[in-house]
């Protein structure tokens, strides 16, 4: 398994230069307000106002965050990055709104702008912050209210606004086109694979990504090879392959339903059973919990993860893998979004045990797990690079402490933002796929 | 004929008490009478058909075995000469004298103040800060502050009330006060012993003496012969430190002897409590002024320690030289790039 | 008609009713702004969560504690001996059946009322004092967080200078304290008290739901 390093360093240059790419929007300072407020009142349902309602500011929540636990800068309290959304709640919305109209506030433009920082640059709604809260406050969740509220009001980070437009305009993300997907499954299958490409009818469409398709490229081989290994009858499709969804790391959910419509639209056409989402953290909320919202009823389809899947198929004996050579002491990294946020826990395990590795367990792992810094599109803010990398101290200690010699995750994007970081803390420890190790283990 | 000093409103026995020395007095034992009153009265030679009974009841000289049927510590005892003396401690000594002690230090701060002003930090504040403590140090130091102030306030006044106050409230409102004051000071006092013990904890091992504080006190800090060396903690601090740790757990030990009665101690033990309670209390208070004298108006940049846990980095050169140098070592072996 | 009178009657009645109908209010203003409906398969049951981590979210994650002890040894010592305080005080058992319920029950002996009311002070005051030393809680305290913290122990305090139970004026000074409380509460932060049972239930569902237990 390798990683083409040009390409690598050739996708940080691409991210370098991203916030050059996106199209400005220029709302007056009204607009903004009223944009935001129009979106936080759709979105404060029943169990949003009872967290409106909840917090006795005991500052736990920052405790539990890894961008204050690494910086120890009050500013980064994940409760405050709800100030602007309590405050509107209270003013217009709640009991007492007279009271609380002569007590507090009115947010303002301005902090709407302040604000852009605290819910994209410095947070990866990882959720940690709620399991440590006594209330049982889910701040993630609002947190994403509070990005959908910014997105509205044109106020979403460049790198992310960019990508966001691309993918609403001509729906790709990088410029991972049909045209690339061919490229790589005609490589693949001059190798030798067979790749049922754009099939009619499938029982199981498997998803990939833009980082799978230009940097990853081994992960998409590994799954072709496990696909047929199976036996499986399965596909995938040129015009609905791209698990990414950048209008839910945004926060702009016409570009996100678009996204997760299309892929929702391909799998009803071709009758698939199972859709198969790739080595991609947020790529998995987005269909699996979120899939169905957007389409406005249930899912003819199940949802599953690769990790999930590869641990069903190995669990139940249909999927057969031998055990690593070399160096078998790993760690084991769950992406937030499908560990903690998605229920995926044991599969990964599962799939490692199979593998024969001696796996030590981080401190912080499960739905205890740090997460990498780079999620929710955190990893594309050329602003937030120094926050990453204090994160990258706490987990490459973490990494460390195990006496693991080398890195297992389940998600393209942790694995680009811990490769990224570790070339600039020279950290040399190897940084692999569970889907890689899957696909050339295979019995 | 009444002593000079007030008779005092204590419980129904003590009343009894007195009333029966009122009553040796009109029997005409003259030595006592002035030695209670203060006053040369002529003897008058008359015998006391009851004086070697008293003096067997004062249990003065003999081994005392009164035999009694109500059950309890010291019920057995008739009478308590030295419950005379605490009493004369008391009101003689305690009371009149610890305005002196607690006004004094204030005026001696207040003249401390006019003739040195507050000691500015050399060289002016830098503008950067150390951190000196952690959220949990302050957290222990206000808390212990905040409950060392309302016990002080409860406890003078119910030393020195019935004289500071009683006359300007009245005694209807003053009984009042001083129930609250009662309730308040006895709730309170095993609050304070875990802030003592949790601070005491928290502070000790950086408050251990050695040579560095010998040569801090011979230069009286700093009065004369320039400013010595000090570490962490100055000689002066560490001082003050001991003195809070055994001052205030005596006045909690103390506290407790006297809060729970209930473990059969007897008013010997109650009485000195008492006492050690009374002065140590008064010895602390006073000295308490000087400790928020220097922490806060004093020296500038002190009170910053404890209010954000930092300090200006010439505050704790100046003053703190030893740690200041520690804390410049870690850093840079932390950052080498950064001076 | 006197101020003891006045503490007692009317303004007895009018705080308890601002509390009853203001919390009612604010509960029922909460619950009534619907819900999302959620087509997504569940993984596992919702309402398990929601009841599961009412009751684990007592006991904070080991792997927080080095970081939170002192909130939370602290804020369970003021909770505890609130609690115990506010219900099996004999002076606050007598008063409840005498004018709230009207039946009684087994109270504390009195040195077990000292201790637990020592335990809510010197929990709410080490719990005040870490919110405004600390940077975090510094930042986000609100006037409101003050006002509720200062109320409740000026409450605390009038109970315990009342303790000996021997002047009426120290009695009703405290009654008068808790009817601003009663009065206060509809519209602060304490209202934790009901909202805390929603909110960690509904954390619970959203990730019951998704198969984890949090």
């Amino acid at each position: 398994m390798s990683v083409d390093m040009n390409m690598f360093q050739g996708f940080l240059q691409q991210i370098k230069g991203l916030a050059d790419m996106a199209q400005a929007t220029d709302f007056s300072d009204e607009e903004r307000v009223s944009r935001a407020k129009a979106v936080f009142a759709a979105k404060l349902d029943t169990p949003k106002a009872v967290d409106m309602e909840s917090c006795v500011h005991c500052g736990l929540c920052a405790e539990a965050c890894h961008f204050y636990v690494t910086t120890e800068d009050a500013r980064y309290t994940p409760i405050h990055k709800l100030d602007l959304l309590k405050r509107f709640y209270r003013r217009e919305k709640g009991a007492f709104g007279w009271f609380y109209r002569m007590t507090t506030p009115d947010i303002t433009a301005q902090e709407l702008e302040q604000w852009q920082e605290l819910v994209y640059d410095s947070c990866t709604e990882c959720g940690r912050c709620g399991i440590v809260c006594p209330m049982g406050i889910d701040i993630a969740s609002m947190v994403n209210v509070m990005r959908q509220g910014l997105a509205e009001a044109g106020l979403i980070p460049a790198e992310l606004r960019a990508v966001m437009q691309e993918q609403g305009g001509r729906g790709t993300v990088f410029g991972a086109g049909p045209d690339m997907l061919k490229a790589l499954v005609e490589e693949i299958r001059a190798e030798g694979l067979d790749v049922p490409l754009d099939k009619e009818k499938a029982d199981i469409l498997v998803l990939s990504s833009t980082l799978d398709i230009q940097l990853y490229k081994d992960v998409l081989r590994s799954t072709v090879k496990v696909m047929n290994q199976l036996g499986v009858n399965w596909t995938i499709h040129t015009c609905a392959f791209e698990g990414a969804n950048f209008g839910m790391l945004s926060g702009y959910e016409q570009v996100q339903k678009m996204a997760s419509e299309r892929i929702t639209q391909e799998a009803i056409k071709c009758g698939a059973k199972t859709v198969i989402v790739p080595e991609c953290g947020h790529a998995y909320p987005a269909m699996r919990w979120e899939g169905a919202n957007e389409h406005g009823g249930p899912l003819p389809f199940e949802v599953l993860a690769v990790s999930e899947f590869l641990g069903r198929e190995i669990g139940s004996g249909r999927l057969q893998v031998k055990a690593l050579s070399g160096d078998k002491v790993v760690t084991y990294h769950d992406p937030c979004k499908v560990g903690r946020h998605g229920g995926v826990l044991d599969e990964p395990r599962t799939v490692l045990k199979a593998l024969g590795v001696d796996l030590r367990e981080m401190d912080s792992h499960g739905t205890m797990n740090y997460c990498c810094g780079g999620g929710a599109g955190v990893f594309l803010i050329n602003r937030a690079s120094e926050l990453r990398q204090k994160v990258f101290e706490l987990k490459s200690q973490q990494v460390d402490d195990t006496g693991a010699g080398a890195l297992v995750t389940s998600c393209g994007s942790c694995r680009i933002n811990f490769m990224g970081a570790a070339a600039k803390a020279n950290w040399q420890k190897p940084i692999h796929s569970l889907m890689e190790l899957v696909g050339e283990n295979l019995a | 004929m009444h002593s000079q000093t007030s008779v005092q409103k204590f419980s129904l026995m003590h009343w009894w008490l007195s009333s029966l020395l009122v009553l040796m007095v009109t029997l005409g034992s003259s030595s006592v009478l002035a030695e209670q009153a203060g006053n040369k009265v002529s003897p008058i030679a008359v015998p006391n058909p009851g004086a070697d009974l008293w003096n067997e009841v004062r249990q003065r000289n003999a081994e005392s075995n009164g035999r009694t049927q109500i059950r309890g510590t010291d019920s057995a005892e008739f009478m308590r000469v030295s419950g005379e003396e605490f009493r004369d401690y008391r009101l003689s000594l305690l009371i009149p004298y610890a305005p002196y002690f607690l006004v004094g230090m204030l005026v001696l701060l207040a003249a401390t103040f006019i003739v040195k002003g507050r000691i500015k930090i050399p060289d002016g504040r830098s503008g950067q800060v150390i951190k000196r403590f952690e959220t949990f140090d302050r957290v222990v130091h206000w808390y212990v502050a905040i409950l060392f102030i309302f016990l002080a306030l409860t406890g003078l006044l119910l030393l020195l009330g019935r004289y500071a106050v009683l006359p300007v409230f009245g005694k209807e409102a003053f009984g009042l006060i001083a129930s609250a004051c009662k309730e308040g000071h006895n709730l309170f006092g095993p609050p304070f012993l875990v802030g003592i013990v949790l601070m005491a904890m928290r502070f000790a091992a950086k408050n251990i003496p050695n040579m560095v504080d010998v040569k801090w006190l011979l230069k009286a800090g700093g009065a004369f012969g320039g400013h010595p060396q000090a570490g962490y903690f100055n000689a002066g601090e560490k001082i003050w430190f001991w003195l809070v740790t055994i001052i205030g757990l005596g006045l909690c030990v103390s506290g407790l002897i006297l809060l729970f009665p209930n473990f059969e101690q007897g008013r010997e033990y109650l009485q000195w409590a008492l006492v050690a309670h009374g002065v140590g209390a008064v010895v602390l208070i006073t000295l308490s002024f000087g400790h928020m004298y220097v922490g806060s108006v004093g020296m500038e940049g002190s009170l910053d320690s404890m209010s954000t846990g930092y300090v200006d980095s010439n505050w704790a050169k100046s003053h703190h030289d030893l740690w200041y140098q520690e804390v410049m070592q870690r850093q840079s072996a932390d950052n080498p790039k950064s001076s | 008609m006197s101020v003891s009178e006045f503490v007692e009657g009317p303004l007895w009645y009018f705080s308890v009713a601002v509390f009853v109908v203001g919390v009612l209010w604010r509960l029922l203003v909460m619950l009534s702004r619907g819900y999302q409906k959620n087509y997504s398969e569940p993984r596992a049951s919702a309402i398990a969560g929601a009841i599961g981590t009412n009751i684990t979210r007592f006991v904070p994650h080991k792997q927080f504690m080095p970081r939170i002890k002192l909130t939370v040894y602290a804020g369970y010592l003021f909770h505890v001996g609130l609690f115990a305080l506010l219900i099996f005080a004999a002076p606050h058992m007598e008063f409840l059946r005498d004018h709230v319920v009207g039946f009684e029950w087994v109270v504390m002996p009195h040195w077990l009322f000292l201790i637990t009311a020592e335990m809510a002070f010197i929990g709410l005051l080490i719990l005040w004092l870490h919110r405004i030393m600390h940077p975090v809680t510094r930042m986000i305290t609100t006037k409101g967080d003050h006002l509720a913290s200062i109320l409740t122990f000026i409450v605390m305090l009038t109970g315990c200078l009342a303790l000996a139970r021997s002047y009426e004026s120290l009695r009703i000074l405290h009654l008068f304290s808790c009817e601003l409380l009663l009065i206060y509460f509809p519209f602060s932060m304490l209202m934790h008290t009901f909202t805390v049972f929603f909110s960690r239930g509904y954390m619970g569902a959203h990730f019951g739901r998704r198969g984890v237990n949090i």
